[in-house]
């Protein structure tokens, strides 16, 4: 049984994966061959969508990978696009607002990982960008809805330094009705302002 | 709480269990009213650290008046001793009865939802700077021991004089940059303080509001006046006549009679070359990284950036948030910064805090570890190499399982069940397979495998990116929460799948997410290496590389070195090794068949039992 | 305990002398090339044997 499948049963239903490409304006069109890729990704077992957008994280970007949901019945979404570091939790939301597990989305990084790192050398770029949209699918295949668990938070704050920023950081969380601890390591708070004489550009006292 | 010390850090967002030290005072701080009968009759006279040593104070004293708390304080290795009582004169003179020598350091438990660093900035020692003779000539001064001399609750009371001769000094000048946007990188920093400048436009200002016959001259590199209302302070102090030198001046030397000091410099506008007599030179110092930060930097897994300050979660989005959630940096722990900045970055840090304290629950990545008790032997390995103790082990039930609140999802667990026990959720076993397989199915030949972990080299990848710095298109990159996710087999299917060059990197040592779990990661290279080599595989086909979050740079050589290397693997080399480990890998697929029969077996034993 | 070790560096070919023990806990990098693959010498089983 290949890993697709393994997947499949264990959902329990048919995958059907949605490839949203994105352009990023020329972040990524200039360097990689988007339509190629886009071409690309039809090929790729489970896909059943594929659409390019020049900026996929934008409100008609989003709008798309939505109506697709809709459409074709995707129970996977893959955004080829920039890190996730940035927009995952865009794209989660996106997919979360048509009813899809956030963690049934997956995303490929063709902007910091390719385009932008390998300019002048646009064959290998879309070699490359081609490749992580095919691990992007495969990971898709095999992802599971998870559930994130909700904890409370505790209401108080730990200010570490009680300079002058330590301070101010203090009496804006207390002011607004949360118990603070400042700790300061010195015997007396004020850090290096207390030791001013005068501060720039007004020229008034520091204490 | 003053004088006290964060020791320990655990939890996470919303849920942080904080240990400090209080340190004794050996003052009751609450009673002590700050009549000073007790510094009055302390014998011990030491030099006093708030007026940059240029005046002293007691063993027993109050760090300035204005002090909060404004209590005194015994610093005990200054005192003569209380154990036996040598001295005891404070004791006697205290009417209030607020000092006790057997006062011990406290320790508090604090349960917090954020973490607010506002850890500050320390000045640079320019001593290393030979040029600038500053602990060989009285009369070089830092610009720190400035404040001190000319503020009026100051070492002099406000009267700026020269250490030498305690004289008023007429001639006075300034060295920007000291410490500062050094490019040799030799001796003090690349960056700019940032402060400095104004800083130094602001003490002519006071020099000529309170002696306006001196003379100030000012050696500088540029004069970096960009904030609001900056311009015009140092137009103004133009126009007082302080004169603006466009050249650092290479070396003083001193007059040993009179203590004046000569500076020799090039006027880079002009290119005059001139010597000038002074007869006091303030060094403009720049600002460092607090010498101790470190420690919270560990306490509370914070990066830092080339510089040594801690980085921000993103660069312009993110500029208060770090990398661990719940935890806020603001002021010059961030970066140099002026009071201003710091109060407007401390305002925004609170405002970030306030987000999740006000939303009053956070959401956990439900990427956490789970074990299947079918499969697990209760070996209790997992346990071991768990950096937050969140897995318990039942040595007696033969089983362990997972304390989800307490799982980060580092997935070092996961790499290093040897019995398939442990599903990381949202990074499976199967997952990786399935990417490996995917990115060398084709042109294997041709690829440089990479592991990368989320914090630090997955982000210092993103750092190449974002600063365009270009590398070969070869390197495929597969994402982990950490580098200790990286289990050996992972490595060993990419060289069955036939790559040439497989790279496992994560965060430095002091950088780890995961507190220390890429200990691991060190642990299971080493056996990978010497299990290579025994297979007749070259170890150096799988290298390692720790590349933090803000090394781009670093991120591309090494990409650069890995495509070299990966030109020099033959064609037959990597037959070679998948043949070999083809083999191998064979073995293991049979092993754990036979693993999960055998589990399968049990457990419909089990039900037959219950039943 | 840590010993005197060779270590090799499996980036640039680079060997030389360090004090290692395996619980240690040093970031260890190449003083040549500055590469992290830098890959400790298993103690010979002659050396230890002869400490016996
Ligand atoms: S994933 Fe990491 S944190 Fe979670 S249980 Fe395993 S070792 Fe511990
Ligand atoms: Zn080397």
């Amino acid at each position: 049984m290949s890993n697709e499948e393994k997947a499949a049963v264990a959902t329990g239903e048919e995958l059907r994966i949605g490839v949203f490409v994105c352009d990023c304006g020329s972040n990524i069109a200039g360097t990689v061959d988007t339509a190629a890729v886009t071409e690309y990704a039809e090929t790729l077992p489970n896909v059943v969508a594929v659409v390019r957008n020049r900026y996929t994280c934008a409100d008609p970007g989003q709008n798309e990978i939505k109506k697709a949901i809709r459409e074709y019945d995707l129970n996977r979404v893959v955004v080829a696009s920039c890190t996730p570091l940035m927009h995952e939790p865009t794209f989660r939301a996106c997919v979360a607002g048509e009813g899809l597990n956030p963690y049934l989305m997956e995303m490929a990084n063709l902007r910091e990982h390719c385009s932008w790192v390998h300019g002048n050398d646009k064959e290998g770029a879309t070699a490359k960008a081609k490749d992580l949209v095919k691990s992007a699918v495969a990971r898709a295949a095999q992802l599971q809805a998870r559930e994130e668990t909700r904890v409370p938070v505790t209401q108080a704050a730990l200010v570490v330094g009680g300079g002058v920023a330590g301070i101010q950081t203090s009496l804006d969380l207390a002011e607004a009705g949360y118990q603070v601890y400042l700790v300061e390591k010195e015997p007396s708070i004020g850090g290096i302002m207390a030791a001013l004489d005068k501060t720039y550009p007004t020229m008034d006292c520091s204490i | 709480m003053a004088y006290s010390e964060v020791e320990e850090v655990d939890g996470y967002v919303g849920n942080f269990k904080v240990k400090v030290r209080k340190k004794a005072r050996y003052v009751r701080e609450e009673d002590c009213n700050s009549c000073a009968e007790c510094a009055e009759v302390c014998p011990v006279v030491v030099p006093d650290e708030f007026q940059m040593g240029l005046s002293s104070r007691k063993a027993v004293y109050l760090p300035f008046p204005q002090a909060v708390p404004a209590s005194y304080i015994i610093d005990m290795e200054a005192c003569l001793g209380t154990n036996p009582i040598a001295c005891g004169k404070c004791e006697e003179a205290c009417e209030k009865v607020c000092i006790d020598y057997d006062m011990k350091d406290e320790i508090f438990e604090l349960e917090v939802g954020v973490v607010v660093v506002a850890t500050g900035m320390d000045v640079y020692d320019p001593t290393e700077l030979d040029e600038y003779c500053y602990t060989r000539y009285d009369n070089v001064i830092t610009s720190m021991e400035f404040e001190r001399l000319i503020c009026a609750g100051g070492a002099t009371e406000g009267h700026f004089v020269r250490p030498s001769d305690r004289d008023v000094p007429q001639r006075i000048a300034f060295i920007q940059c000291v410490g500062s946007r050094n490019n040799a990188g030799d001796k003090g920093n690349r960056y700019c303080s940032n402060i400095c400048c104004m800083n130094t436009v602001k003490d002519t200002l006071l020099l000529r509001d309170h002696y306006p016959d001196c003379e100030c001259t000012v050696f500088y590199v540029d004069i970096r006046a960009f904030g609001k209302g900056f311009e015009d302070l140092y137009m103004r102090s133009r126009e007082e006549g302080v004169k603006y030198i466009r050249g650092l001046p290479g070396e003083i030397r001193q007059d040993p009679e009179t203590k004046n000091l000569f500076l020799t410099a090039e006027n880079t506008l002009t290119g005059e070359v001139r010597e000038y007599e002074f007869d006091a030179v303030v060094l403009s110092v720049g600002v460092i990284p607090r010498r101790d930060s470190a420690l919270v930097k560990k306490l509370l897994s914070l990066s830092t950036t080339g510089d040594g300050f801690y980085m921000e979660a993103h660069p312009k989005l993110k500029p208060v948030d770090t990398p661990t959630r719940g935890v806020y940096i603001c002021g010059c722990s961030e970066s140099p910064k002026d009071v201003k900045d710091s109060v407007t970055q401390a305002s925004a840090a609170a405002a970030r805090a306030m987000t999740i304290l006000n939303a009053g629950h956070v959401t956990v990545e439900a990427i956490t570890a789970a074990i299947d008790p079918a499969l697990c032997t209760g070996c209790g390995l997992c346990a071991k190499v768990c950096p937050f103790n969140a897995v318990e082990v039942d040595k007696e039930k033969k089983t362990a399982w997972v304390v989800s609140a307490m799982c980060m999802g580092c997935g070092n667990c996961g790499a290093t069940c040897n019995q398939g026990a442990v599903t990381m959720g949202h990074f499976t076993d199967d997952q990786y397979y399935a990417q490996i397989d995917a990115l060398l199915d084709e042109d294997a030949a041709d690829k440089v495998f990479t592991f990368a972990c989320n914090w630090c080299s997955y982000a210092g990848a993103d750092n190449a990116g974002i600063s365009r710095i270009q590398y070969p298109a070869s390197p495929r990159l597969v994402r982990t929460m950490c580098s200790a996710r990286v289990t050996e087999d992972f490595v060993l299917y990419a060289f069955v799948k036939g790559a040439p060059v497989v790279l496992v990197s994560g965060c430095h040592f002091a950088d780890c997410h995961y507190i220390d779990a890429n200990r691991q990661t060190v642990k299971r290279v080493y056996r990978l290496w010497d299990k290579l080599e025994k297979l007749g595989i070259r170890p150096e086909r799988l290298q390692l590389e720790w590349i933090s979050a803000a090394e781009g740079q670093k991120f591309a050589r090494v990409m650069r070195g890995l495509e070299e290397m990966r030109q020099q693997v033959t064609a037959e080399e990597v037959e070679h090794t998948k043949k070999v480990l083809a083999e191998e890998w064979e073995k293991k697929l049979a092993r754990e068949a036979k693993r999960k029969k055998k589990a399968e077996a049990d457990e419909s034993r089990d039900e037959v039992q219950v039943s | 305990m840590s010993q005197e070790t060779k270590f090799k560096c499996l980036k640039c070919g680079h060997e030389y002398v360090e004090k290692y023990a395996p619980d240690d806990d040093i970031e260890r990098a190449c003083p040549k090339c500055h590469s992290n693959s830098v890959r400790p010498e298993k103690p010979k089983k002659a050396d230890v044997a002869e400490k016996k």
